[in-house]
């Protein structure tokens, strides 16, 4: 009769939706190119409102880049000239705000989208390191807890080393509109990579790409059990702290490189508890 | 023209006739629901629906908790995520995920739940609303079982029957009693039963408020009124037409207590399941001192059946016993409703039955003391007597408020 408690539901006792790799596009960033200065990258974002399931037989109507929450990952070298097009096919004026050194008319406060307009954003992509993107309409709290936020990676001149990269951006629901997140996830549905762990491999570094973008709650945080990894704030330097946990406010963000130590079943998840059980928790599953 | 008309179709066709506004009727409404919400749309959107759940029950077993919800609204509504303090946990149902209206389904949690500490149990809906249910103190919910079934009756008999039974102990200090003294406690019965329909009401009220508005509550509890005190008229006019011939006239001694023993049995019954479902929902901290209350404040109740055979022939010990019965066993059938069925549905109708009863044994009381009593109405022993009545309920009703 012993029904597993959530703290250690894993695989199909997860109640999460969707079926696996589903994620995938969220979860693997694009390749990073080489150095090139001046080279154009484009990528193009259509704003659309759209019914997701958040958790588990429990549908959110968000407002979407692309139709996911959290967005497309954006990724750039240092020095290309990022051209990012936004078509607003959703029902209220939208923007999008990048972070990183950008002139004041990229901005996306005041060049405000509406219904059914285009708008193309185009700048040097500096600094490199991990940056993000969301919408800055009004009012801001209810753009960004709709959905519209997204990864937005630099890399620097000289390559990283190579790595299994990924992307995590921390994101919560309100389903009912309250005012709290009912549910807490790491690139969209709860309890996702409970379902369906991460496999990655002990021989190579794995670089995560991470940021915060949870509303309404003041913080957000990382915590892998079993092993540690060094943590490089904004991935803008090479200064990095070596530890198991780290705390972000909305919009901080980072870049963590674990080299995992064993093989084995290890979970991540945020260390507020309450968050954790309600859907920002997952697994690694390290193989040789 | 209609008589012409008569004339031709006879009385069995004009029944039939009755039915062609209904027929209309149902022409008419299938006419306008063909033509879809469009004519709504003219006036405004209908918002869109709460979402939210009704949870009734929730029950604490060993490693396991189980949730009762209902489906309050019209429009469809599925369970998606079950939490209990703000995790989702994993659950079974016993019942189906999508609940049509006023429909139910039983939400299981394995659970490793702590005695005594308060839970909170949310439901979410498939479009996110999440009703949450306070439990102020888990305590394990006990089913039916022969040791339950024994102890809802000693609770029942102990403030039903027991204090009902030695209120009727003051019959033979009523018997030696100047008649205007038993005139005075006449209206004291008056008075009490009047504080027990204003609290049954009250108690009915109260419960109706939380029920799903699909349950018409107060229509439920006009329903409730009307057929017990129409069902207590009737028999009142049978026992007065079987014991004199006459029907308008008062009724007295031993059919008057019964009449009176009825009406506190009713209102018996609604206490007794009220007592019940406190107990099974780990709400009322059952201490001696509340049964101790309880007697204390039923008492009374003995004599108000004792008052109306004070004069006249000699009550055997056995209609004694059974108009003690009448009262008080009703409680015991309460507990039990109560603690192992708790239908705050069923605890409305209940109330509300005691209500009728109660107002319709004032009304006999009151036609009794105007007709018997020295003085009628407006002496100051019956006043008194009245006041009294209220007060004495109201003082001993402190002890278990």
């Amino acid at each position: 009769m012993d029904a597993p408690t959530h703290a250690a539901m894993i695989g199909h006792e997860a109640p999460a939706p969707g079926g696996p790799n589903e994620l995938d596009a969220l979860l693997h960033p694009p390749k990073a190119l080489p150095h090139k200065p001046g080279r154009v990258r484009e990528y193009s974002l259509t704003a659309s409102d759209r019914q997701i399931e958040v958790a588990k037989g429990v549908f959110y109507s968000a407002w979407t880049y692309n139709g996911t929450v959290p967005g497309p990952v954006i990724r750039a070298t240092e020095d290309d000239l990022l051209r990012v097009t936004l078509t607003n096919g959703g029902s209220h004026p939208h923007t999008i705000h990048f972070h990183g050194i950008h002139p004041a008319n990229m901005d996306g406060v005041f060049e405000i989208v509406a219904p059914g307009e285009t708008f193309t954003y185009e700048f040097p992509a500096r600094p490199y390191g991990m940056q993000l993107y969301h919408c800055h309409s009004t009012p801001l709290k209810k753009h960004i807890a709709k959905g519209l936020y997204g990864a937005f990676i630099i890399d620097p001149p000289k390559p990283r080393p190579p790595a299994q990269e990924l992307v995590m951006v921390l994101n919560g629901f309100d389903t009912d509109g309250d005012g709290e997140n009912n549910f807490y996830a790491v690139n969209g549905p709860a309890f996702y990579y409970a379902k369906y762990p991460i496999r990655v491999r002990r021989s190579q570094t794995v670089r995560i790409y991470l940021a915060n973008l949870t509303e309404f709650d003041l913080v957000n945080s990382f915590h892998l059990h079993g092993d540690f990894f060094r943590y490089y704030p904004t991935g803008s330097s090479d200064t990095f702290e070596y530890t198991d946990t780290v705390m972000l406010c909305q919009g901080q963000r980072g870049i963590i490189e674990i080299d995992f130590t064993n093989t084995g079943r290890f979970m991540f998840h945020a260390h507020q508890s309450e968050f954790t059980e309600l859907g920002w928790m997952g697994f690694f599953e390290v193989v040789d | 023209m209609a008589s012409t008309a008569a004339g031709r179709l006879g009385p069995g066709a004009w029944r039939l006739w009755a039915l062609v506004p209904l027929l209309l009727l149902v022409g008419v409404v299938s006419l306008f629901a063909s033509s879809g919400a469009s004519l709504v749309d003219l006036v405004g959107r209908a918002p869109p629906p709460l979402d939210e759940f009704d949870i009734r029950r929730i029950e604490f077993k060993p490693g396991e908790i189980r949730v009762r919800v209902t489906n309050p609204q019209r429009p469809k509504l599925t369970i998606a995520t079950v939490m209990v303090d703000d995790a989702i946990v994993p659950f079974r149902l016993d019942g189906p995920a999508t609940l049509g209206r006023l429909r139910s389904s039983t939400i299981v949690v394995p659970y490793q739940w702590v005695e005594d500490d308060p839970y909170t149990v949310g439901v979410t809906s498939s479009s996110g609303i999440e009703t949450t249910f306070d439990v102020p103190a888990a305590v394990e919910t006990r089913g039916p079982s022969p040791r339950g079934f024994l102890g809802y009756a000693l609770i029942g008999f102990l403030v039903g029957i027991v204090p009902v039974a030695l209120g009727l102990g003051w019959l033979p200090s009523l018997r030696r009693a100047d008649a205007r003294w038993v005139a005075a406690f006449m209206a004291m019965t008056a008075g009490l039963l009047s504080f027990l329909a204003l609290d049954a009401l009250t108690e009915a009220l109260g419960l109706q408020a939380g029920l799903p508005s699909g349950f018409q509550g107060p229509g439920l509890i006009l329903l409730g009124v009307s057929a017990s005190y129409l069902g207590l008229t009737f028999v009142a006019q049978r026992f007065s037409a079987a014991g004199r011939g006459e029907r308008s006239a008062p009724l007295e001694g031993a059919a008057l207590a019964t009449l009176v023993a009825i009406g506190i049995g009713l209102h018996n019954l609604g206490e007794g399941l009220a007592i019940g479902s406190s107990i099974a929902l780990g709400e009322l901290a059952l201490g001696t001192f509340l049964i101790v209350g309880f007697m204390i404040h039923n008492i009374t109740e003995g004599l108000g059946i004792a008052a109306p055979i004070a004069r006249g022939e000699r009550i055997g010990l056995t209609r004694l016993a059974a108009l003690a019965l009448i009262a008080g066993a009703p409680a015991i059938a309460g507990a039990w409703i109560g603690g192992f069925v708790t239908s705050d549905l069923l605890g409305v109708f209940f109330f509300a039955l005691a209500v009728g009863a109660a107002m319709q044994v004032v009304v006999e009381v009151v036609r009794y003391v105007a007709r018997r009593a020295p003085g009628g109405l407006h002496s100051g022993h019956v006043i008194g007597g009245y006041l009294a009545g209220i007060v004495v309920m109201y003082a001993t009703g402190l002890l278990v408020a």
